[in-house]
């Protein structure tokens, strides 16, 4: 039987949303057999995955000690 | 700072909340020490920029000593701080220059139909060049590094938080349309189209 046909931006709005979600809905088989056979749409999708993970392990650096002490200040509190 | 971000808050630390909602001062200062990290972090993502991030940590935390007995309980704590950093990330950007260079964001990148492939590979023609692996330390000390903040500072603000909340802090679509007072719909639209616009930037200094 011959498969419906998927056009890649489709694809690559539902991979879009669902990026970060299980695909078990018949819509999401769909999308995995294309992916499959799709280069575009896989080597798309990796450059998603890079993207979130470049920004997700990005260190953010630690606070600087001094704005305790100045908080702490502006609401005359101490330690 | 080890934090769990997204746990259900212990008992011991909404008794610490309670306590200080009755204006035990030590309290308040655990409070801080608590969840400093996370503000910052966050303010830090959100801004790029240490002095900016600390402004809008202390703001926070000014805004949390005023306002802690506004907080019920019902929701966690952590929706009700985020939402407080949010504020002040987005008054700090009205004050300033935060969002100048931003650009439009309504008509993203991607690839289009130009030549598809349907679920029989029929038509299947490589366009997409594959991205190559970097390891982070090797991120921070290259180029890349500042390629990542450019890119995520042209990103419009709205945009931004919306892919710092989900993607990089990793709040559900539902928490963060708590905290944004947008639809879970309306969350997912802005993450795909943010998603897309950073991937653009990144895409030439990943494929060479």
């Amino acid at each position: 039987m011959r498969t419906k046909t998927l056009k890649c931006s489709s694809v690559l709005d539902h991979i879009c949303n669902e990026l970060d979600t299980k695909i078990s809905s018949r819509k999401c088989q769909e999308i995995r057999r294309h992916l499959a056979r799709c280069p575009n749409c896989t080597a798309y999708l990796d450059s998603l995955k890079k993207t979130i993970r470049l920004y997700a392990t990005y260190p953010h650096p630690h606070v600087p000690a001094k704005n305790r002490k100045k908080l702490l200040a502006v609401l005359k509190l101490s330690e | 700072m080890s934090y769990e971000k997204h746990s259900p808050m212990p008992l011991s630390e909404l008794e610490l909340i309670r306590q200080a909602q009755r204006g035990d001062e030590r309290a308040f200062t655990r409070l801080v020490s608590h969840y400093e990290s996370l503000v910052y972090g966050f303010a830090f993502k959100v801004c790029r920029d240490k002095e900016l991030a600390s402004e809008t940590w202390q703001d926070t935390f000014v805004n949390v000593y005023r306002k802690l007995h506004q907080f019920d309980g019902r929701s966690k704590f952590t929706t009700w701080l985020y939402t407080i950093v949010v504020n002040n990330c987005r008054m700090k950007r009205r004050k300033s220059k935060l969002e100048v260079a931003s650009v439009s964001i309504e008509a993203p990148g991607g690839f289009h139909d130009t030549r598809g492939t349907d679920d029989e590979g029929r038509g299947a023609q490589t366009t997409i060049p594959p991205w190559k692996e970097t390891p982070l330390d090797a991120v921070m000390h290259s180029e890349l590094k500042g390629v990542l903040d450019s890119a995520i500072q042209k990103l419009p603000m709205d945009y931004r938080i919306v892919f710092i909340l989900r993607d990089v802090e990793g709040l559900s679509a539902e928490e963060t349309g708590r905290i944004l007072k947008l639809s879970v719909p309306a969350v997912k639209s802005r993450l795909r189209r943010a998603r897309v616009f950073l991937r653009e930037r990144l895409n030439p200094y990943m494929t060479t």
